[in-house]
């Protein structure tokens, strides 16, 4: 009996509130390298950034957590750096976490948001913010990051790509057009019809900017590429997939405006004058790999790419010179997924 | 009370409904009349798991019913989780809570009505929080391979809950109110009449909850919060009619139950607090049966026919899901003696479920028939069990699945038994798992589990007051082709038989019960470990395999002290669950968590009726704990209870 008390007075302090953190070496790099915001599991709330620098050539994870003592949230989509800060948009959390993008402290959070994507800075006081499920473009005021007001797009938004006065917004999911905005006065002024489902975007080195079309998940059209004059929104070029299984994503062009990239069973590249898509791939993943999203250096022309592997297991971030040769393969987090990078001019 | 939940419903079902309870509630209004000054008070034996000699060689428990009366006004989540092995994956207060049993999955233990398995055929699995404990008049566990005596697919087992009459000449009304924290109403009515030839049981459940509890948030801030739970409501009613009509050599009888639940569903932790998520289960089962003896001979046959509705909305993500599952079941069992000390039992199942879904392409159905064949034998101290069974599913005939049992009984007249099954034990995939658009996989074959079990059990009289129970197993389970949703060719997941798991574990418990005049004392104490790996997998450089599963404890444990003397009575219940890695590379983990319950009574008779009336501590020591990540569980909470119950 006496045994037995000791052991319930023992199951009693062996209790239960602090979770055990993953906890990770905090000497991160502050030199140059690539943020990978990991996506984690929906509503598993284990999403997760990391960071590769090189100048050790070594992947940091789970930084956010490291630095702030709280988990980023729930399914981070991207980032964004503009000056000192760094925008983490945290899609299920309807969120943007703002941190020093040299420390990652935590400095500020705007909340309320509904279901963020991608934030696009249009100058140095204002960002755009798109959305999954609202049919509104969240503007921002980057002085006292705060929500300002919404531009009613009718339709749910993606991708931003901003040039001159003008702001380009992909209507992704189950859409076909790119909203044009005015960003002098945040109105619509202008939509171009695309192909089905437009989901990234690109400028090239002549300002014209290439629109990747995915086709839909159901798989009933083609996938397109299309090139759109940004003076007088109009498309320039198409370029249609050879199958309805092409399900092409996450376009990226390199730092000299002159080279696509893109996934479609693999990695394609794509000189902007070419006449026809590529039909060899320029890396292609191994058995195992699941590649879900790309980032090419614009200093180096690096290309990193994610192994999101199974989607639940931790990911892996493959980073290939410029000729495709593999340099490095390093684990991340759960699902890694788009990319941010942070370039030291003067290192 | 403020309620999100829509009300632009279809209430025609609602209507045909109530015109049924009315109909058959007529005769219980001539009876009430004659309620005298005699009361019966239903002895409450006080002691936990009582063992079933059947099947041969298997392990059964049923919990026992001074448990289930304590559990009157909750759900079945609560008091599966804290009174059995079962872990219980739960959302926290009115969110879904679904069975992990032995270290297998939800849609791997069925739940069964009267032997006539309710799991959504859309979902293949249960919602255990829907099911309120007042309800049911017994809860019987079948573990592993026993639970092919009642259907297939239970690959970890099948929890059977029984609504039953008992066979006596009385008329009995009790009212079962309760309130609680958080806004928590409840309430439960039961009419009983009849005679040793005629049953009628009437019994009506309503819940009212706000759900809207405090917990502490360390996830939005390094320096913990308060917070209030929010879009939580709960709103449930439902009532079960039976009749019964015994004939001598045969008893027929006729069940329907309703129930109707909507909920708001709250948030995790880390996501926008208020997306107006709700959903809406609405369910009408009816079961017609007869059983026919003669001699040792008896033939059963029963017909159920099942709609089961599931809505589900999200307005910010603008999904409106709506699910409506109609099943046709009709069983038919004969059993027959061979010889003196053997038995043949044949029974043929057949099922029909008809889905009607947005989320499919079309109206969608799916037959099902089994043949199963088995032979129980039981001479002197040797029982033997052997099962075949054979499943045709979409008019292709599966591998047969089998199960054999062999029992022992080591001293003659005293209750020492040895138990070992081996079984192969099918489940077909759910059909969302083959239909639901995108992703689901028409071609997706069975999970099938090879499952190994040996148990020792006690029963022994030490003298005339104290009993003492004690049961000891070990199991394994290969559990091969388990289905699993991966990420496929395009932007959609897809449903594939991915991984082989292996679970190992040990179950033990031990009760004592010691009855003397006018008290009575219990007290029980239960353990179980759980090894459940993933094993083989389709993924190259999986770095999942030999790691333990995500949401599976491997150490759990309760305990339980009862005692009541004279008209008070108290008991004392311990739950504990070990770590839960939330990652498959076991990196990351919540932590265990212990909690105590504390329930005081006192009975009083009063002529023709009496009153018990109880007063229930819930978490006692205000224990923060998540059973899934980033969703809370409430702390310290309290629940008043009141019965009255009149008998004639």
């Amino acid at each position: 009996m006496k045994n037995l008390i000791k052991i319930v007075i023992l199951l009693l302090i062996v209790d239960s509130c602090a979770k055990i953190p993953n906890t990770q070496n905090l000497n991160y790099s502050l030199g140059g390298g690539v943020f990978v915001v990991n996506e984690g599991n929906f509503r598993g709330g284990n999403g997760s950034l990391s960071f590769y620098s090189y100048d050790s050539s070594k992947i940091y994870n789970d930084l956010f957590y490291s630095v702030n003592g709280r988990p980023l949230g729930d399914v981070p989509n991207s980032m964004a750096i503009k000056g000192d800060e760094a925008y983490i948009v945290v899609n299920n959390s309807g969120k943007i976490e703002i941190v020093d993008q040299a420390t990652l402290e935590s400095k500020s959070t705007i909340n309320g948001l509904i279901s963020p994507r991608n934030i696009s800075f249009i100058n140095d006081y204002k960002a755009y913010v798109s959305s999954l499920y609202s049919d509104s473009v969240t503007i921002i005021n980057l002085i006292d990051n705060s929500i300002t007001g919404y531009i009613n797009l009718r339709r749910t938004s993606e991708s931003i790509a901003v040039a001159g006065n003008k702001a380009f917004i992909s209507y992704w999911t189950e859409g076909k057009e790119i909203m044009v905005i005015n960003t002098l006065n945040d109105k619509v002024v202008d939509s171009i019809q695309v192909g089905i489902e437009p989901e990234s975007m690109a400028f090239d080195k002549y300002g014209m900017l290439w629109v990747l079309c995915n086709g839909g998940y159901t798989r009933q059209n083609y996938a397109e590429l299309i090139e759109i004059n940004t003076a007088s929104n109009s498309v320039e070029k198409t370029f249609v997939f050879p199958t309805k299984e092409d399900s092409p994503s996450c376009l990226k062009i390199d730092g000299t405006g002159q080279t696509l990239y893109y996934l479609d069973n693999g990695i394609r590249q794509m000189d902007i004058n070419a006449t026809d898509l590529p039909y060899v791939p320029f890396i292609l993943p191994e058995s195992g790999q699941y590649f879900y999203k790309i980032g090419i250096n614009p200093i180096n022309n690096d290309v990193f790419v994610t192994d999101a592997v199974d989607f639940v297991q931790q990911g892996y971030v493959l980073l290939y010179a410029e000729s495709g040769k593999l340099i490095s393969k390093l684990k991340a987090g759960i699902i890694p997924g788009s990319m941010c990078f942070k370039i030291i001019i003067n290192p | 009370m403020r309620y999100v939940i829509s009300r632009n419903r279809d209430l025609h079902l609602k209507n045909i409904l109530f015109y049924i309870v009315i109909f058959f509630s007529l005769p219980l209004h001539a009876q009430l009349s004659i309620v005298n000054d005699t009361i019966k008070i239903k002895e409450v034996v006080i002691s936990r798991n009582k063992f079933s000699s059947d099947p041969e060689g298997y392990k059964k428990t049923i919990i026992d019913s001074s448990i289930l009366i304590n559990y009157s006004n909750r759900n079945l989540s609560d008091m599966i989780s804290e009174n059995t092995d079962i872990f219980i994956k739960s959302y926290g207060m009115g969110g879904t809570a679904t069975p992990a049993f032995r270290g297998t999955g939800a849609n791997h233990t069925l739940i069964d009505w009267n032997g006539i398995n309710i799991n959504s055929p859309m979902l293949g699995q249960s919602d255990l929080s829907l099911i309120p404990v007042g309800l049911i008049d017994d809860v019987q566990i079948y573990f592993g391979g026993a639970s092919m005596s009642l259907n297939d697919g239970g690959i970890g087992g099948t929890i059977n809950l029984e609504t039953k009459p008992e066979w006596k000449k009385e008329t009995l009304i009790s009212v079962n109110t309760g309130i609680g924290s958080f806004g928590q109403y409840t309430g439960l009515i039961k009419a009983k009449t009849g005679n040793y030839k005629f049953q009628t049981v009437t019994k009506g459940y309503f819940q009212n909850s706000e759900n809207n509890f405090r917990y502490l948030n360390s996830e939005i801030s390094s320096e913990p919060v308060w917070q209030t739970r929010t879009n939580n409501q709960l709103r449930q009613n439902g009532f079960i009619q039976e009749l019964y009509l015994n004939n001598e050599k045969s008893i027929t009888s006729a069940r329907i139950w309703y129930q109707n639940t909507e909920r708001n569903l709250p948030a995790s932790l880390l996501t926008e607090p208020n997306s107006g998520e709700r959903q809406l289960d609405e369910s009408l089962r009816t079961m017609l049966n007869y059983d026919a003896y003669r001699g040792r001979s008896n033939f059963s046959f029963t017909g159920s026919w099942m709609l089961s509705r599931l809505n589900y909305f999200n307005p910010l993500a603008l999904i409106d899901s709506r699910n409506l599952s109609e099943i046709l079941i009709l069983k038919a069992s004969l059993e027959n003696p061979i010889g003196k000390y053997a038995k043949l039992k044949v029974v043929i199942d057949e099922q029909s479920d008809i889905i009607t879904s947005n989320n499919y392409n079309h109206k969608t159905t799916r037959n099902t028939s089994t043949l199963t064949a088995s032979i129980e034998r039981k001479k002197e101290r040797f029982g033997t069990t052997i099962l075949v069974r054979e499943i045709l599913d979409k008019n292709t005939l599966l591998l047969p699945d089998f199960s054999s049992g062999i029992q022992f009984r080591i001293i003659d007249e005293k209750e020492y038994y040895i138990k070992a099954n081996v079984s192969r034990n099918s489940k077909i995939p759910s059909m969302n798992d083959m239909y639901w658009v995108p992703g689901g996989n028409p071609d997706l074959k069975n999970e099938y589990a090879l499952i190994y079990e040996i148990s020792y059990e006690m029963n022994l009289k030490i003298s005339d007051p104290l009993k003492i129970k004690y049961d000891l197993s070990v199991f394994r389970y290969n559990i091969k082709d388990m289905i699993q949703w991966h990420p496929g060719e395009y932007s959609y997941w897809t449903a594939d038989n991915i991984e082989n798991v292996n679970s190992t574990g040990a179950e033990t418990s031990l009760a004592l019960d010691y009855v003397l005049n006018n008290l009575n004392a219990s007290m029980k104490a239960g353990y179980s470990f759980t090894r459940a790996i993933a094993g083989g997998s389709k993924i190259e450089n999986d770095i999942s395999i030999g790691k333990q599963l995500m949401y599976i404890p491997e150490n759990q444990a309760n305990a339980s002290f009862r005692i009541g003397y004279k008209n008070v009575y108290s008991s004392w219940t311990a739950n504990f669950n070990g770590k839960r890695y939330i990652t498959v590379d076991n990196s990351n983990y919540l932590p265990g968590y212990f909690i105590n319950n504390f329930i005081a009574g006192i009975k009083f008779r009063l002529k023709s009726s009496s009153i018990d009336t109880n007063f229930n501590i819930d978490n006692l020591f205000n224990i923060n704990y998540q059973s899934i990540a980033y969703y809370p569980l409430p702390g310290r909470s309290y629940f008043l209870k009141i019965l009255v119950q009149f008998v004639k």
